[in-house]
């Protein structure tokens, strides 16, 4: 193994100091393991940013190692990444003509990327991996080695992607000292507005790689509970509820309600939406604890201070079959709403609640929105399913840390989120310390500052090796 | 739930006869007055045969009027019908192209609209035949006064169907197939080769069940029949691989205890069954063996437990000799709701 990256680093390093002949034949950089490996590395859902047109990157894509390097790439006189970012070279705004300016930015923003993604994580999970991938009789289990070659896939396409950019990064350093050499205006200015470019494209992965979890792109379920104190939580929960409705279709998700149990007086004690999006999960799971109300109550006529509570589950809405958890339908108790008496042609009943109950685990999943009963147990069925996902994510969550509680595992005391509304008005993220003085706004779905405060903080203070 | 909803109905006002002139010629003007105590509700005779939900959506309403329509509909709801605010939810969007637009564009006049909704709540019309449709499995079935509203167990007769080996490229039939709700979700079901014959004896149906296979895009696979029961079949006498049918089987002397909504609006012809309800059952038993293929399945939905227990006793002991497998199949409320069986 160690050999191996040995070999590839130097090829790297050769290739950067030999990249102006063209014709490398790009198989040569393949690891050891063959051309069938060669598709499995084909990145899956790599960065979200990798899928976008760089338009940097055409002039000199051609410059570019093929290979997936794990080894830092370098300029032609030894500048890493993070020799660059320690150079503490001032970063200017992106107007100013400085390269040094420019490619300290970028550094930074690639140190940050990879904190993000859990570099030293994800390269020590693919090296484990590639061993895995090695072993003669991998194919036996098909469902395993599916699995592992997936992963594997999906991180070496994170790690290309990443490797990718550094790599063009010290291109450009190189060729841009070049141009200098020579005289060449016209190169360096190119240069420079394709690092100008850069710095901007760094950016966007920046905030692309705080949704880099494995479920992170897929759609999914979020669930709002009352807390206790009657009317005023239940009331309390819907509005929490609205404001996830909102927040989603702000964001174009689709939405749709999955169940609800309104409360006697006002507001729900329960209720489920279903959101379909792209990252809807990736952004909601950061809602996931215990939000806090202060506020007048409406429903005190001695017009007291209340403080109520409601409880926020999320859930994500696998997609791929092959990671889900297998459902036998002999496990499964399904309840439907029935008016008693007679039923068939004896009565007409607009009531097709349906509810499920997966014997083995006790979990259930109740549709009611539906107009029909078929379509009610569908919709049950999907969310059973997801119910079941996320104890079988649970399960593995040692492996990625990617477990988001669900309702009964959230303890009240875990709150993230106060929103005061008297005596003063403001809502405060009780994790990251993020406060705006305007609790419409927030109620409104304008959640997104809350969201991204929260993703960067908890992956950027995690203890992330460079 | 429904006997309260019942009662306080009977403090509403009572609806005048035709909607839409009250609205054209009096609403604007007069608060609608108490009637004579009205009489069970006749389908309006000139009322629009196009389902509501299927109407163009061709009258703008601000959104202010269409929210104070809500309130006032709302008011009529009384508490101790939850149900009766899920179906006006629903009234406004199946009546509304979005009920959220101002102006909202609604598929009948305001004035329709409130005359419907006073129907519902006061005289128990059903709700499916207020916005003439019934969500039935995955589809929306279009019903009106005149034909049986899909009821929610008769979705598993679909599933048995489904269950049949080879069932894709069979000739079905589904007998007194009403709007064509079966009809339609077996044929969505089957291969190339599959076909279903429908039957009914009344018009209305035919018109219904016609309207129905167009809306799914199954004339090439459902074709219509008009007559009783076999009747229409005479030309394809054993070819049937199955043979459904959801027949009136209530007993003759049930119905006047029936709900409201049934006993007051839905057909007589669909649901009476005579005596002891097995009239049309047995009728069909009969006519099995000479429209089935050997090893033809049948599906009958009955009356429940006691007729399902006769019927299997019936057939597998007086016609051993040409059906086996014969069993009652237990709905979701665990009722002996159908009655299944293979010719020999």
């Amino acid at each position: 193994m160690a050999s191996r990256l040995l070999t590839r680093s130097t090829a790297a390093r050769l290739l950067s100091h030999l990249r102006f002949s063209r014709a490398l034949n790009p198989s040569d950089h393949l690891p050891a393991h063959g051309a069938g490996l060669a598709t499995l590395l084909a990145p899956g859902r790599g960065l979200p940013a990798a899928a976008k047109p760089c338009p940097t990157r055409d002039p000199t894509r051609w410059f570019s190692s093929p290979a997936a390097v794990a080894e830092a790439p370098t300029t032609a006189d030894g500048l890493t990444v993070d020799s660059i970012a320690g150079k503490g070279w001032t970063i200017l705004p992106e107007a100013e003509s400085d390269w040094r300016s420019h490619a300290a930015a970028v550094a930074q923003s690639v140190k940050l990327i990879k904190k993000r993604l859990k570099w030293g994580w994800i390269l020590e999970r693919s090296r484990q991996l590639s061993v895995v991938l090695e072993r003669p009789d991998l194919w036996d289990d098909t469902v395993f080695a599916g699995k592992v070659s997936r992963e594997h896939g999906e991180l070496m396409g994170k790690i290309k992607s990443v490797n990718q950019f550094e790599q063009e990064l010290m291109e450009h350093i190189d060729m841009l000292r070049l141009a200098r050499e020579e005289d060449d205006n016209e190169l360096e200015t190119e240069t420079m507005r394709a690092l100008a470019d850069m710095r901007r494209s760094a950016k966007e992965k920046e905030l692309n790689a705080l949704l880099s979890g494995n479920n992170d792109s897929f759609s999914c379920f979020i669930e709002v509970q009352a807390g206790a104190g009657g009317t005023e939580s239940m009331d309390w929960a819907a509005m929490v509820m609205n404001m996830y409705r909102s927040w989603a279709q702000q964001r174009g998700y689709t939405v749709t309600i999955v169940e609800e149990m309104p409360g006697e007086v006002a507001g729900i004690k329960r209720a489920t939406i279903k959101v379909d999006g792209e990252y809807a999960f990736g952004y909601a799971k950061a809602e996931v604890g215990v939000h806090r109300l202060v506020r007048i109550s409406p429903f005190d006529s001695g017009k007291r201070r209340h403080t109520s509570f409601a409880a926020v589950a999320v859930i994500p809405i696998l997609g791929d079959s092959s990671t889900r958890y297998q459902i036998k339908d002999s496990d499964l108790r399904i309840e439907r709403f029935r008016s008693g008496g007679p039923g068939g042609q004896h009565a007409n009943c607009t009531e097709s609640a349906v509810r499920i109950v997966h014997i083995p685990t006790g979990i259930t999943a109740t549709c009611q929105n539906e107009r029909s009963q078929h379509m009610n147990k569908a919709s049950a069925m999907a969310v059973l399913q997801s119910r079941l996902d996320q104890l079988e994510i649970a399960r593995q969550a040692q492996m990625n840390a990617d477990h988001t509680q669900s309702l009964s595992e959230i303890s009240w005391g875990n709150q993230i989120r106060s929103y005061v509304l008297h005596p003063y008005r403001m809502v405060k993220d009780l994790r990251t310390n993020y406060e705006v003085s305007d609790p419409d706004s927030v109620l409104n779905g304008e959640l997104d500052d809350f969201i991204l405060n929260f993703l960067s903080t908890s992956l950027d203070e995690a203890d992330g090796s460079p | 739930m429904l006997a309260s909803a019942s009662a306080s109905a009977s403090f509403l006002p009572r609806p005048k006869p035709k909607p839409h002139l009250l609205k054209r010629l009096a609403s604007a003007l007069t608060p609608p007055s108490p009637l004579s105590p009205s009489t069970g509700a006749d389908p309006d005779p000139d009322q629009d045969p196009t389902p509501l939900f299927l109407r163009p959506p061709a009258h703008p309403v601000p959104a202010p009027s269409l929210a104070a329509f809500r309130r006032r509909a709302a008011a009529l709801v009384p508490p101790s019908a939850p149900h009766l605010h899920r179906h006006l939810r629903w009234l406004l969007a199946d009546a509304a192209h979005d009920p959220d637009a101002d102006p909202a564009l609604l598929r009948a006049p305001l004035g329709d609209l409130e005359a419907l909704w006073l129907r519902h709540v006061r005289d128990r019309r059903p709700f499916q035949y207020v916005v003439g449709n019934e969500h039935w499995r995955d589809l929306v079935v279009a019903v009106r006064e005149g034909v049986l509203i899909p009821r929610p167990e008769t979705e598993a007769v679909v599933e048995m169907v489904g269950r049949v080996e080879g069932f894709e490229a069979g000739w079905w039939t589904d007998l007194g197939t009403g709007s064509g709700a079966i009809a339609v979700a077996v044929a969505r079901m089957l291969g190339p080769e599959g076909k279903v014959f429908a039957t009914d004896v009344s018009e209305v149906a035919i018109e219904v069940a016609r309207l129905n296979v167009q809306r799914y895009g199954m004339q090439d696979k459902v074709q219509i029949r008009h007559g009783s029961w076999f009747e229409p079949l005479e030309d394809l006498k054993g070819k049937f691989m199955g043979v459904i049918s959801n027949p009136p089987y209530i007993p003759t002397d049930d119905l006047p205890g029936l709900q409201p909504e049934v006993g007051w609006h839905e057909p007589k012809l669909a649901l009476d069954g005579g005596k002891d309800g097995l009239d049309h059952l047995l009728h069909l038993c009969e006519g099995l063996s000479s429209v089935l293929k050997p090893g033809g399945f049948f599906v009958f939905e009955t009356n429940g437990n006691k007729q399902s227990e006769f019927l299997v006793d019936f057939l597998s002991t007086k016609w051993d000799s040409s059906f086996h497998d014969v069993e009652a199949v237990l709905d979701f409320a665990d009722i002996k709701r159908f009655v299944t069986g293979y010719r020999r």
